[in-house]
């Protein structure tokens, strides 16, 4: 009975991603931070966009479209689409407890990330250091994997099919390590646009199963 | 009385019954959510969730507000400090009681 009541608990996060748009967002997030990091990388030291006001500009002008489009989209998706077919809910209401313990998973998820950067960064000042680079690039790819399968596991319960994105994802990042030329330092962008992308297609895929299988009610259902 | 059986005659009978323990679980995790939601989440007949909640109503533990989204009728739902109150008394008495 505590099992059932805890999975009840839980259902309205799983709802959160019914329609995909929870995972549209990853991936979108995830090829944005990517292609910053990208233009970061292949810009000349005397470009504008290093220095100075544009310098500053340049985080900004990448990132709030991708977010932007990735939030309104999905709000938009929401109001159109899932509220009319399945019905609204706005998470929120598990008090304090739920708070500070998502406050505490945002700033661990923030700590790791933070210190994964600040690690590449100084491997990346040594270029003698491409192995440890490589390794800790490797160990950005497993967190990435890691985190997903976790989330599969918490949050997707009622598609199975997940599962076997984790493992195309998988077999995409092994495939990419083996077949790119160069080192992983050279084919990182390839890796991360590679996960953006299949979180983004996967939330897709999810978008056009829940139109398939559900419909809105007669208007009088209320 | 043992322990166990004390704490599971305590349990307030307008949350335990099976159906509106579901719309309290449902609700406990939320802001709000709508009519449809429940129905949804719950797979209950309309008359089945309306009359649940009536008595949740009655009880005081959810609010319900008639409201509209264009010109289709929604029926917000939440769950009231009483309702979020009496469900956290209910899971600790659950918990004593297993």
């Amino acid at each position: 009975m505590k099992n059932e009541l805890q999975d009840y608990l839980g259902r309205p996060k799983r709802y959160d991603n019914i329609d995909g748009t929870g995972e549209m967002l990853m991936g979108l997030m995830m090829l944005g931070f990517t292609l910053l990091g990208y233009l970061n990388a292949v810009l000349p030291e005397n470009s504008m966009w290093r220095h100075g006001l544009a310098g500053m500009l340049l985080m900004p002008a990448v990132l709030l479209p991708v977010l932007g489009s990735g939030y309104w989209g999905a709000k938009a998706i929401k109001k159109h689409i899932t509220w009319p077919r399945t019905g609204y809910m706005a998470l929120g209401g598990g008090g304090k407890s739920r708070r500070t313990t998502m406050a505490a998973l945002s700033a661990l998820a923030a700590g790791i990330a933070g210190i994964s950067a600040f690690g590449i960064a100084c491997l990346m000042r040594f270029e003698s250091q491409h192995d440890w680079i490589s390794l800790a690039w490797m160990g950005n790819a497993a967190i990435f994997v890691a985190a997903y399968a976790f989330w599969i596991y918490r949050m997707e319960k009622d598609r199975p099919w997940k599962w076997l994105v984790l493992l195309f994802m998988v077999l995409g990042i092994l495939a990419i390590a083996f077949i790119a030329p160069g080192d992983i330092v050279g084919w990182r962008w390839l890796m991360l646009s590679f996960i953006g992308l299949t979180w983004l297609g996967s939330g897709g895929a999810s978008l056009y199963l829940y139109i398939r299988h559900t419909q809105p009610p007669a208007p009088e259902a209320e | 009385m043992n322990e166990q059986l004390r704490a599971i005659s305590e349990l307030d009978r307008v949350i335990h019954e099976p159906g509106r323990l579901m719309i309290f679980a449902l609700l406990g995790a939320v802001k709000e959510c709508d009519f449809l939601y429940l129905q949804h989440e719950t797979e209950m007949n309309k008359g089945n969730l309306s009359s649940h909640l009536a008595r949740l109503e009655e009880a005081g533990y959810v609010e319900i507000e008639k409201t509209y989204r264009g010109k289709v009728p929604r029926t917000l739902l939440r769950l009231t400090d009483a309702g979020r109150a009496a469900f956290d008394q209910y899971r600790k008495g659950l918990k004593a009681a297993f």
